[in-house]
């Protein structure tokens, strides 16, 4: 399946391995409306002991996000060196919450009672701090920064794993664990930077986005790319230079990772947002100072965010003015199914009984 | 804000002695270790059979075409979203995937501890949680008892279907109402229900649903998004706004908060709470000032060029010139230098040039001459003088800089105002889309692609409504009904052959709300359920009103206006209540406060047929079961926004005991008709004169057994769908099995789909009104024009005949705070809120919006539960703390259920209900009421209160 990927049986840490599948967020087209999270959620974390998982968060920026302050968390590495990591706490993570229906409903109660989570007050969760931002009015600002494993070239939790239970698969560079060999020992979770792995405390091992690579082995794009409502998720090789993914990050230079100084070499890009023009004292329009800082911007995507802002608001500018820019003709994603070349197949027609003629 | 610096104080995890660890990089192969794992996963993705799907509930516009998957254990496993939507015009991106986050948790629903499988009955007081688990057989025949005597004891019109959207799709929708109906009982307009009326889009079109399909917005060159969040609201269709934008379009958000689709926004207009009028008509103001306008457009479609008398206010008419028609308006020719008529059949000008400004003479019937203007010039003179940026800015807060820039762009581009239903949810909402389209008027935007104001229309799916009342069945029925419409038409059209199809399909509509069919509920409202206390209210309705709101409703009741349509009648008593699938309590603008105190006491019976438990449901007598999305086959709404019929087909059997809403009514029937003739109570008349029958029902309902089940009847909705012109040669329930949608032919006969007044074609995006542009046909108003001068005695009274601000009643008192709201992003009204995985997805429990520094001021903290009070009532909710909220705003967004709040205690609780006076006029061309248009419609916006801490509530309370 993977483009190159075939003939490889082993993947070098450190380096791009060949036919490594790659996504590239469009942050201007992400409204946060969680479709793929909780496409992620029904698919893969419904058992128990993956109540709190979501291997896909959304969170609005400036914010804490999930778990709470995770970039305040360490791991990775500085200059080569793997960095101190924390393990976040089920209550950083929070979520997972049941509620009182029967107690509402059924227990002759009336309205003395409410529907409300099982247990202690959550204080915090995947999407606590939604829609809250930064700024002050009429200056606020946000925008939503959908999360998953980055399955990383150079993956920390592999490194940390003392039973070597993780591995990145040689095909398509997709990060994974040995369940089997797993022993819950969490070193992996420290370890990573993005803090997206998570633990099961029912299997007492601990578990993270697998890239959906049952669909992509069979040729369907991963259930949050595919389920995307905002089509903002492109999918693809990485090294596959015909297609956006590549064009958007080494020739364009618009997709960039999050936190490239994590030193995990993320293969998860983002298109980074841009935002209305401030408002002066006055009211009237200020349209030199940018809404959304951009020394924020790049704590988030590091120094080379500059160029790639300049280069989406050089084209933007372009097409206003009645010019034609291939850069956003491909970010207009005109025919949806493009997004995620060449992992296009209709999932109906895999993993049911029989092959299953598509609808259309 | 906080980013790793140097991890100078790293927390560590204790116990596991990780410092900084230097594992030697590891590589490896797949081939050692992978295997088991990973087939364990691969296993995870296999299923059983799937179908088609999608979420028929009232979204709108909805139509995401689903697959549901059934997997290895045979219950519903998943939902995916299908993506098969083709390619309709080329060079516009496709509608694919659609969805959302409620949409593809849906089948969480299915098996929720909210879904209800069981018929049950009330065991203690109402709302006390209390229940016994009934058979159907005895819900249903307590319930008939219950019809029966309602009927005997007050008449049929005392027994109430609330015209809701329900639940959504064809079965709720068309089997929610059908019992009700059938006895002759009171179901209410939805429109006055849910309110997601436009009236001011509709005092200017004489309809308020232009819609057109969402790929159209690809074609909009300035994207003013003004009473929306379609971030929110709009999640399938949203990427048409992104792509735009990367196509060239610049996107401006209008809004008192800094919304979540503002973000993604180049503009940001930040706009007083309220306000938008003078906002809105600043910005006429500069096009006009500054010459902007394309006045040829404005002498075609608008009324602006109409002769209005100097004497009176009112425009010249064939009634004053030559004692002609009432409908007869004039112009003043600049090429013949005369007053001529203004022609009713057309829209072009011919070889007239019509003057908009002077003052003129004209000669009347009686000898006598006047002096006359035109409208444009007044409404020139009332801009230059109340609405100049500068002079605006004083009330909506907007800086003159950000006016005139949004306004040189509206005037320059292809401009299209997105609004969603939240204009006409404020007090003036009328006032303020009246000015928004002033904007598009002035600037040339409609009828043509990537223009026009945004509302919403059904419409297309003809058969559905056809097919159940049909005599017969079979299409030769359904083509002899056609023919019989045509002949109607034809009648219509010999009274006056000016009109145009559409005009004769209003007109007919206009005729037939007398007769029967849905009511307007404000007078269900007044006279049964409190409201006549609160809308006398002074001060919280609108303070100019020259005399009291009873006055008003008196008069517009002795003069006719709403003849037929007031049910249940004042002295009449409801005593039933059916809710199916909607939920009364959470919705209705004033909710528990009002209907628990004054509606309730009345009713001897309230039955709730839903698959859920929703806050209705535990105020109910009984709670049955209704058959979820995945257990029944059904039609989404069908609407131009998207332009496809959707099914969703039976994906598993319905759980439990629940039942298909068509079973349900034919179930219910049987019943009636059973106790009917046990009770020797087979015939009585309702309050139109019109004879009922009981002892029928079932033979009605069924065609005398031809709809054995629910495929039947959607097969033949289907068939006669095709018929009656929506659907291509050769549809049927089998097709649409195989297919999963089907693009719509034709706009079919109902009014709402052919007021979109344009062609649908195949290849190309749907934007409406180009047969006003285009071929010149007359707007369904007075003037037939869209029509911005309204000289009906009250607008005139109200100093309304132009759109003008005024400021927002204090709905509730005189407190600091304003409550705004909205659709959520997380749920479709109540249906989805109490979803465990959307729940996980927020905070998990309700939340209210303030202000950072309103927060910090008065000592609250971000998720700190406070009491929301005013002089309607109080409600607690938890805070949510945000930069991006207007000062002295609250936001709550809506569809949270009642019986999520401490006490269920909701924001209906603080909110009045109010309706405008002015909505109850009638007597003037379009200012009539019919089905979902022109009525009394609920305001929830805006209102006023304070907030305060918890533990201050405590001490007082003690």
């Amino acid at each position: 399946m993977a483009k190159n990927g075939a003939s490889a049986s082993k993947a070098a840490i450190g380096h791009k391995a060949p036919g490594q599948v790659a996504m590239v967020f469009d942050l201007n087209k992400c409204i946060g409306c969680q479709t793929c999270s909780v496409a992620c959620k029904t698919l893969w974390t419904r058992d128990e002991g993956t109540d709190y998982q979501w291997w896909m968060t959304v969170n609005t920026l400036p914010g804490k996000g999930a778990p709470k302050d995770w970039e305040q968390m360490g791991g990775g590495y500085r200059e080569g060196v793997p960095q101190e990591g924390t393990l976040p706490t089920r209550q950083e993570f929070g979520g997972g919450w049941d509620f009182n229906y029967d107690e509402v409903f059924y227990q002759g109660k009336g309205n003395t009672v409410h529907l409300q989570p099982v247990g202690p007050k959550p204080t915090w969760g995947p999407n606590w701090d939604e829609d809250q931002g930064a700024g002050e009015y009429p200056n606020a600002y946000y925008f939503y920064m959908p999360r998953l494993c980055n399955h990383c070239t150079r993956p920390s939790c592999v490194e940390a794993c003392p039973r070597g239970s993780m591995y990145k698969r040689p095909e398509d560079g997709i990060v994974l664990r040995d369940e089997d060999n797993c022993r819950g020992l969490q070193f992996c979770a420290e370890a990573c930077p993005y803090k997206k792995i998570y633990f099961n405390y029912i299997k007492k091992v601990s578990q993270h986005c697998i890239m959906c690579f049952p669909r992509l082995e069979q040729g369907v794009a991963p259930a949050c790319a595919r389920q995307c409502p905002g089509r903002l998720v492109f999918v693809g090789h990485l090294d596959d230079v015909d297609r956006p993914i590549h064009k958007l990050v080494y020739d364009y230079e618009v997709a960039l990772p999050l936190h490239p100084e994590y030193g995990t070499e993320a293969n998860i890009f983002y298109v980074p947002p841009m935002s209305p023009y401030r408002l002066k004292e006055d009211g009237s329009l200020d349209m030199e100072t940018p809404r959304i800082p951009m020394e924020y911007l790049e704590r988030l995507f590091g120094p080379r965010v500059h160029k790639a802002m300049n280069t989406l608001q050089g084209e933007m500018k372009k097409v206003r003015a009645g010019g034609k820019s291939e850069l956003l003709d491909m970010l207009i994603v005109y025919r949806w199914h493009t997004l995620f070349e060449p992992f296009t197949r209709d999932p109906v027609e895999v993993g049911g009984p029989q092959a299953v003629k598509s609808g259309r | 804000m906080a980013t790793p610096k140097t991890l100078s104080k790293p927390r560590t995890r204790s116990g596991n002695g990780s410092k900084a660890v230097t594992l030697p990089p590891v590589t490896l192969s797949r081939a050692a270790q992978a295997g088991p794992i990973e087939d364990e996963y691969r296993e995870k993705i296999k299923w059983q059979k799937w179908t088609w799907g999608s979420h028929c509930v009232d979204c709108y516009p909805s139509n995401c075409p689903f697959r549901v998957y059934v997997g290895k254990d045979g219950e519903v496993w998943r939902e995916e979203q299908a993506g098969t939507y083709g390619v309709v015009e080329a060079g516009v991106p496709d509608f694919n995937p659609a969805g959302c986050q409620k949409g593809v948790s849906w089948h969480r629903l299915l098996t929720g501890k909210e879904r209800v499988l069981k018929p049950l009955k009330r065991a203690g007081p109402r709302g006390s949680g209390q229940w016994q688990e009934v058979s159907w057989d005895q819900a249903l025949g307590e319930i008939a008892d219950h019809v029966i005597d309602a009927i005997q004891d007050q008449g049929p019109e005392s027994i109430i279907r609330i015209g809701e959207p329900a639940e959504g799709g064809t079965q709720s929708l068309i089997y929610g109402s059908a019992v009700v109906n059938h006895i002759g009982g009171t179901v209410t307009d939805v429109q006055a229900e849910i309110n997601d009326f436009s009236p001011g889009i509709y005092i200017t079109f004489g309809k308020f649903d232009p819609a057109a399909s969402c790929d159209d917005w690809f074609h909009t060159d300035l994207m003013l998004c003004w009473q929306i969040n379609p971030a929110y609201t709009s999640i399938p269709w949203y990427h048409f706004i992104a792509e735009g934008r990367y196509r060239g379009a610049e996107v401006v958000v209008v809004a008192p908060d800094f919304n979540p689709t503002a973000p993604h926004a180049d503009y940001y207009v930040p706009v007083r709470i309220g306000t938008d009028v003078a906002l809105a008509n600043a910005m006429s103001q500069v096009i006009i000032e500054e010459d902007l306008a394309d006045w040829k457009f404005v002498r075609e479609q608008t009324d602006l060029p109409l002769l209005v008398r100097l004497d009176n206010q009112r425009f010249l008419r064939g009634s004053d010139v030559d004692g002609g028609r009432d409908d007869q308006f004039y112009w003043f020719d600049e090429k013949t230098q005369q007053v001529v008529e203004a022609p009713r059949g057309t829209l072009a000008l011919g070889k007239r040039k019509p003057a908009l400004e002077g003052v003129f003479k004209a000669k009347l019937a009686n000898g006598k001459t006047v002096k006359v203007t035109t409208a444009f010039a007044m409404l020139k003179d009332l801009l230059n003088r109340d609405y100049t940026p500068e002079k605006a800015e004083a009330i909506c807060g907007t800086s003159p800089d950000i006016i005139r820039n949004i306004a040189r762009k509206a005037a320059k581009k292809r401009t299209r105002m997105l609004m969603g239903w939240n204009s006409g949810k404020y007090y003036h909402g009328d006032l303020m889309e009246r000015s928004m389209m002033l904007i598009l008027a002035l600037t040339g935007n409609w009828g043509k692609k990537g223009t026009g104001a945004r509302s919403w229309a059904v419409g297309m799916f003809d058969g559905q409504f056809f097919a159940p009342n049909k005599p017969a069945p079979g299409q030769e029925i359904t083509a002899q009904a056609m023919a019989g419409r045509d002949a109607m038409y034809k009648a219509l059209l010999a009274e006056d052959p000016t009109m145009t199809e559409e005009i004769i399909g209003h007109e007919m509509s206009y005729r037939g709300a007398a007769m029967g069919g849905t009511v307007p509920p404000a007078f269900f409202w007044y006279y049964h359920c409190g409201y006549k206390e609160i809308w006398n209210k002074k001060t919280w309705g609108d303070v100019g009103m020259k005399r009291t709101f009873d006055q008003y409703f008196e008069e517009a009741l002795d003069k006719g206006w709403f003849t037929g349509t007031v049910q249940p009648a004042a002295t009449q008593e409801p005593r039933m209540i059916f809710e199916v699938g909607s939920n009364l309590l959470r919705r209705t603008r004033g909710g528990q406060n009002m209907l628990l105190k004054n509606l309730w006491p009345k009713l001897s019976c309230i039955v709730s047929i839903d698959w859920r438990m929703s806050t209705t449901g535990l105020w109910s007598d009984y709670v049955l079961p209704a058959a979820h999305h995945y257990e029944k086959p059904n039609f989404c709404y069908s609407t131009p926004h998207i332009m496809h019929l959707t099914f969703s087909d039976r994906a598993v059997p319905p759980r439990g005991e629940s039942k298909e809403e068509f079973e349900i009514a034919v179930e219910l029937s049987r019943k009636i008709e059973e106790r009917a003739k046990a009770r020797k109570f087979v015939e009585y008349t309702d309050a139109h004169g019109q004879p009922r029958r009981l002892d029928d029902m079932v033979n009605r309902m069924t065609l005398n057994g031809y709809y054995k089940n629910s495929d039947k009847v959607l097969d033949e909705m289907v068939r006669d769908s095709v018929v009656m012109g929506n659907l291509p040669e050769g549809t049927t329930l089998d097709t649409m099995r195989e297919e999963g949608y089907v693009r719509f032919t034709g706009w079919g006969m109902s009014p709402m789909a052919i007021g979109q007044a344009s062609d649908i074609k195949e290849d190309e995006t749907h934007a409406p009104f180009r047969w006003h542009t285009e071929k010149k046909m007359p707007f369904p108003t007075l003037t037939r024009r869209a029509q911005f001068y309204i000289d009906h005695d009250w607008f005139l009274e109200a100093g309304e005949q132009f759109p003008v601000h005024k400021d927002t009643p204090a709905q509730g008192g005189d407190y600091p705070f304003h409550l705004t709201s909205g659709h959520p992003r997380w749920s479709i009204h109540s249906m989805n809120m109490t979803n465990r995985i959307i729940l996980n997805t927020h905070r998990g429990h309700p939340f209210c919006y303030i202000n950072t520094t309103d927060a910090e001021q008065r000592g609250l903290k971000d998720d700190e539960e406070v009491e929301l009070y005013n002089d309607m009532g109080a409600m607690k909710v938890a805070l949510r703390v945000a930069p991006s909220v207007r000062p002295g705003q609250l936001i709550i967004y809506n569809g949270f259920e009642p019986y999520q709040f401490d006490e269920w205690h909701d924001p209906a609780n603080v909110e009045p209900g109010m309706v405008k006076w002015l909505a109850f006029a009638g007597g003037y061309g379009h200012l009539r009421y019919r089905g979902i248009h022109w009525q009394p419609v609920p305001i929830d916006r805006a209102i006023r209160l304070d907030v305060r801490k918890i533990a201050h509530v405590g001490k007082e309370a003690v």
